[in-house]
């Protein structure tokens, strides 16, 4: 284990992540970049690029204080220093998303009223799982429904996002870009890590698959609310302006209904939950689908 | 790092209104710029190519128990940090810690693999082995702050107490340290700095606006002054420090929470 810790430590994260490709980035993004003037003065883009960046900081403020709550519940010190440097990457993370509802004018005195209106009451169901775990010191559920679900959802999303902006919006792809780079290495560290935690403690199995299951179902049901309610789609056509080919998974989602769209992200994040749940000797248990 | 650019500077960040200040300092573009100056080049907390100086059974056995006691001090810190995260009021004081988790994370790593370095094949039985008592009596003593909840209480132990204690144990450590241990206690040292001006600016605001407060904190120090004063007295001990030492960094530590307004 403490070999496989050594490719977490901080010296290499440090080498890796704030030395190597945040290099030359600020809140993420290169300097001088700017939200699409099309995002700041349409009024029902710029709110569905609100509410969508809602949910980006209600996840990351969620993996926030569980990376910060699972350090004191690690079993060892690799654990703690690894979760110590992932604890700053979501702090980051809030912190660049936060910066993008400023940048689509936000303000900083609304930002609490702002970020409880648009917050998705599934999503916030999803990370009360998670936490209510992380508050009792659980760590191996803790990390499974961190580093596994939590981190996996989010690495899908990202990259899904990631392609619809790349062409779009250069800034908020370069700020998603880094963020991918660190969901990988949150994901990476709860695979090798929890995989001999659970052969130790087959008696917890159970009970992390039905936790896989019941956060599986609301961010589900997120999806959904996000897909089929979101009247970005509708006023791009109405405004007639062409989406830009964005290949994800093999499909061009420029191509693509809301609907549609939400079923390859839903079937991808799932696929993905399988295999690493499959790698580490958990079962992954199929949710009621929303 | 350079171009972690920030639109166009003012001359001084202290001329900042108070929100756009701590909005300012608070960020991770302001730690990572804070410690790429001093951290740049180097490997585990020191330069790569810095000498190992030959020491003593003795002198090496005295360095190594005088580590392990900072891993313990560390991973407090490390602990403590992490947990006030959950309690802290807003999203710039989660994300200001955030940085320290991280920078404590760091201590705890380059001080273990000094130990590595100086020929511990298990740096952690030894630090657990090593572990002075008033030390592990603080560490608890933190976490049940933490535990409970009490923001005020908990910020003055962990990055008033603990922090000045550890400022004035590695800055006296590193002015006879070998040249390795150092160049490491000099780059912990700066983010104590850190950590100090943190803990003392939120505290300080919020004296200013519930007094009341001021005699609750003033308990915790009562409490903790001894195990402090007694972690300081043992640590100079292991390090050979003259007795005058050992008295002037007690005093050094009593001082810098009397700003505070705590005799």
């Amino acid at each position: 284990m403490a070999d496989f810790l050594s490719a977490y430590s901080i010296q290499t994260w440090l080498e890796s992540c704030p030395q190597g490709y945040l290099m030359e980035t600020e809140y993420g993004h290169k300097a001088g970049e700017a939200e699409p003037e099309l995002l700041l003065t349409n009024e029902v883009l710029r709110e569905e690029t609100i509410r969508s960046t809602v949910q980006l900081v209600v996840g990351e403020r969620c993996a926030l204080a569980a990376s910060s709550g699972l350090i004191n519940a690690a079993p060892d010190e690799g654990s703690k220093r690894f979760l110590a440097t992932q604890t700053l990457d979501e702090a980051r993370h809030v912190e660049v998303f936060t910066h993008r509802l400023y940048d689509l004018g936000v303000r900083k005195n609304e930002l609490e009223t702002v970020i409880k209106q648009y917050a998705n009451p599934n999503l916030v169901k999803f990370a009360e799982i998670l936490l209510e775990k992380v508050d009792r010191k659980d760590f191996i559920a803790g990390v499974v429904g961190q580093n596994i679900v939590l981190e996996g959802m989010a690495f899908s999303v990202f990259e899904m996002l990631h392609a619809l902006s790349q062409q779009m919006n250069p800034k908020f792809a370069h700020t998603l870009s880094g963020t991918i780079a660190d969901e990988r290495r949150h994901v990476g560290f709860g695979e090798n890590r929890i995989g001999s935690l659970i052969k130790e403690h087959p008696e917890k199995k159970a009970e992390i698959e039905g936790m896989q299951r019941d956060m599986s179902y609301f961010m589900l049901a997120t999806f959904a609310d996000a897909f089929r309610n979101n009247r970005a789609a509708a006023e791009f056509d109405q405004l007639n302006v062409g989406r830009a080919r964005a290949d994800y998974q093999g499909v061009d989602l420029s191509t693509m209904a809301p609907e549609a769209m939400e079923d390859v992200l839903a079937d991808t994040v799932l696929k993905e939950f399988k295999t690493r749940l499959g790698r580490i000797g958990l079962e992954y248990q199929t949710p009621t689908r929303p | 790092m350079s171009g972690r650019s920030t639109p166009a500077p003012p001359t001084d960040i202290h001329d900042l209104d108070p929100q756009q200040f701590l909005e300012e300092v608070h960020s991770f573009d302001f730690w990572f710029e804070a410690v790429e100056g001093y951290l740049s080049g180097l490997t585990h907390g020191h330069k790569p190519d810095t000498p190992e100086a030959v020491l003593g059974d003795v002198e090496r056995d005295q360095l190594i128990t005088v580590l392990c006691n900072y891993c313990v001090g560390e991973t407090a810190a490390l602990e403590g940090a992490s947990g006030l995260i959950a309690i802290a009021p807003n999203r710039l004081a989660k994300v200001f810690l955030s940085t320290q988790v991280v920078d404590e994370g760091r201590h705890l790593e380059v001080f273990l693999h000094r130990l590595r370095d100086l020929g511990v094949a298990d740096p952690d039985s030894e630090v657990e082995r090593r572990a002075s008592r008033s030390l592990q009596l603080f560490k608890r003593r933190l976490l049940e702050l933490v535990a409970g909840k009490d923001w005020e209480a908990a910020i003055f132990a962990q990055n008033v107490i603990l922090e000045s204690l550890e400022f004035a144990v590695f800055h006296s450590h590193a002015q006879t340290a070998d040249p390795i241990t150092r160049e490491v206690l000099s780059g912990v040292v700066k983010d104590e700095r850190r950590h100090i001006g943190f803990g003392e600016n939120e505290l300080g605001r919020r004296l200013r606006v519930s007094p009341h407060i001021r005699s609750r904190i003033g308990q915790v120090k009562k409490e903790l002054d001894h195990l402090v004063l007694e972690t300081l007295e043992e640590t100079m001990r292991h390090l050979g420090s003259p007795r005058d030492e050992h008295e002037r960094l007690g005093r050094a530590y009593l001082e810098s929470v009397e700003r505070l307004g705590f005799p």
